[in-house]
């Protein structure tokens, strides 16, 4: 078994793996940027070195820095958890060569799922489907016209060479072919230099649903079930639930097979996701694959509430060789979890990324309610990195047992000092497409805007009337910068609702 | 309202009861109701960022951890109310920090690339 951990991350997953490692006996060793000297996961590791300065690519992202604290330290493991270092391949290697133990996949399996369409390839050779698309060679009206009704309408005309939205043009009419493919040419030859045009099959409002797989040295691969990520901003996940309301037993199962084979493809080992589309409900919706994510999820813990394992002791088994401790015939899902991610960013104001001193934190607390968070009373959040603070997972015996807990749980967690999304999450939670369940990719992006505005802004009158007659605390506890109208009642005059 | 201990208190009006948690920064005080959080500027700093200092004084700060990228103001040059003197980037978002009085700016304490934390002066006027 591992000895002792390095932990290539920060925030809450980093104080998740810090756990895991507590209950496992396995030492560990945090390493933190001069931003992160006083953060919680500094504290809480049984070790901790300094990496570098604040911006990640010094510290976070400095692979050399941190197999060297890992030396220095006499650490046998690294774990990168997500983002940062974790799905590069050269780290692991790197991390190999230097005789650690990587906690994730192999880097040839980084490789191979690392590159967009060299994974569509062997994934379409591994019988997982993909979305039908091609780009052909002869690039003539004629045969794209051909390719588009090979793949089937509607179609998506995209530039090659493109990325980021630029020049795709949606298709539904095949008499408008014509037209939208001079547009995509014309586009793709001003924005990229190379008018090569790709045509794929349209997927009109499809979920977004991620298979978990699992895979040990000893050729196991098993796959946990799902999880539904449809609730997104800006391709930016905010609420994640398992299983899957749209999902029949059928398809699960046949999406559990895919995800299986597709890791088998790529020789995977320990913990990844098969992220997919699917295209309609019950027992005649299709799926199509999208990419595998090769290391430990955010939304993982919806995954260990509604199949009570815990994924990271599994991925430091599976890392130490132990076989898998579980088998397919002995995995079910028990009820219904959701996760609400925590951003410092202001609903408000267009969703800002917000940074400053927490000035209060409380968290939630009850049955079926777990908090994975990287934030205390006096963490101040930084400019350097991702706003996500915390995440709040929630168990009910329904979906709908599970939202009313989620809501009750985001109405008790209090942080003063800067804007987060909480209230946001409220007007999701209660939006009535997200209590039917009939969200699509698009539902936050259509509809963000309106459940921003519809935020209370005002306070019940009793509260504010009281809160403004509170006298100030500033300069009682030693806060810098009391007003210099020292005063009190001259504060207390002119408070603004 | 009755004080509960770590900045929570309880209002009640009538048959209505509330907890509510209160926290003060040097600019805003910060207010938490049921899931709900209301920022409430103080009187002696509004939108300006500015703040009194003694009679006639007054500093510029930065209101978040950001960037200077550009400043508009030099010792001794006289500035007007709401004058935009420095601009700052946080998070790829300009923020136009502005003159909370007339007056002649007195000093400057940052430059153009500076990054800035909150509550730091970045220029005084007189």
């Amino acid at each position: 078994m591992i000895r002792r951990l390095l932990i290539a991350n920060r925030g809450e997953i980093a104080r998740r793996i810090i756990r895991a490692c507590r209950e496992l006996d396995v030492e560990t060793v945090a390493v933190y940027s001069d931003a992160d000297a006083k953060a919680p996961h500094v504290s809480e590791a049984d070790h901790a070195v300094h990496i570098g300065a604040a911006p990640a690519r010094y510290s976070y992202l400095n692979s050399e820095a941190i197999i060297e604290a890992a030396h220095a330290s006499h650490a046998d493991a690294v774990h990168p958890g997500y983002g940062f270092l974790s799905e590069r391949a050269p780290f692991a290697r790197a991390c190999q060569n230097a005789g650690l133990i990587f906690v994730g996949p192999p880097a040839s399996a980084l490789e191979k799922m690392g590159s967009k369409t060299g994974a569509r390839a062997l994934m379409a050779g591994a019988k997982v489907p993909v979305v039908p698309g091609e780009t052909p060679a002869d690039q003539s009206d004629d045969a794209l016209r051909a390719a588009a009704a090979r793949v089937g309408f509607p179609v998506l005309i995209k530039p090659a060479a493109g990325g980021g939205g630029i020049g795709m043009k949606a298709v539904r009419d095949p008499a408008a072919f014509g037209d939208a493919l001079a547009a995509a040419r014309r586009e793709a030859s001003a924005s990229f230099g190379n008018d090569a045009l790709y045509v794929e099959r349209l997927i009109e409002q499809p979920r977004h649903v991620e298979i978990q797989v699992f895979a040990d040295s000893h050729g196991n691969t098993v796959h946990i079930f799902e999880r539904e990520c449809s609730a997104q901003r800006r391709h930016q996940k905010v609420i994640e639930e398992s299983p899957c309301p749209a999902l029949s037993g059928a398809v699960r199962h046949r999406m559990g097979v895919a995800a299986v084979a597709a890791a088998k493809a790529v020789g995977y080992v320990n913990a990844g996701t098969c992220e997919f589309l699917l295209e309609g409900n019950g027992d005649s919706a299709n799926f199509y694959f999208l990419e595998m994510n090769t290391r430990l999820q955010v939304e993982h813990p919806v995954t260990e509430s509604v199949v009570g394992i815990d994924l990271v002791h599994v991925q430091l088994r599976v890392a130490s060789g132990e076989p898998l401790p579980f088998t397919q015939s002995g995995l079910s899902q028990r009820g219904h979890a959701i996760e609400c991610r925590i951003y410092a960013e202001d609903p408000a104001q267009g969703f800002i990324p917000q940074a400053g001193p927490i000035l209060l934190y409380r968290e939630p607390q009850g049955p079926g309610v777990r908090i994975d968070s990287g934030v205390q009373a006096g963490s101040e959040v930084s400019v350097h990195y991702d706003p996500m603070l915390a995440k709040v997972i929630v168990q009910g015996a329904t979906r709908e047992v599970a939202r009313r807990r989620a809501i009750a749980a985001l109405r008790e967690y209090a942080i003063l000092g800067i804007r987060t999304n909480i209230p946001f999450l409220l007007q999701i939670l209660a939006h009535p497409q997200f209590v039917k369940a009939s969200i699509d990719t698009g539902f936050l992006d259509r509809e963000g805007a309106a459940l921003a505005a519809s935020i209370p802004t005002t306070l019940p009158p009793a509260v504010l009337a009281a809160v403004q007659q509170h006298q100030s605390t500033i300069g009682t506890h030693g806060t810098q910068g009391t007003q210099g109208t020292a005063d009190p009642f001259e504060t207390l005059r002119g408070w603004r609702g | 309202m009755q004080p509960l201990g770590d900045g929570w208190y309880l209002v009640i009006d009538g048959d209505r009861r509330w907890r509510v948690a209160i926290a003060d920064a040097p600019d805003a005080r910060w207010v938490f109701v049921d899931g709900q959080v209301e920022r409430i500027d103080t009187p002696s700093a509004p939108t300006t960022r500015g703040r009194a200092k003694g009679r006639g004084e007054a500093s510029v700060m930065a209101p978040m951890p950001a960037t200077v990228i550009a400043i508009n103001a030099t010792a001794g040059q006289p500035v007007k109310e709401g004058d935009t003197v420095i601009v700052l980037e946080a998070m790829k978002m300009e923020l136009p920090i502005k003159s909370p009085r007339s007056g002649i700016v007195k000093a400057v304490h940052c430059a153009q690339g500076d990054l800035v934390q909150p509550g730091v002066n970045l220029l005084e006027i007189a």
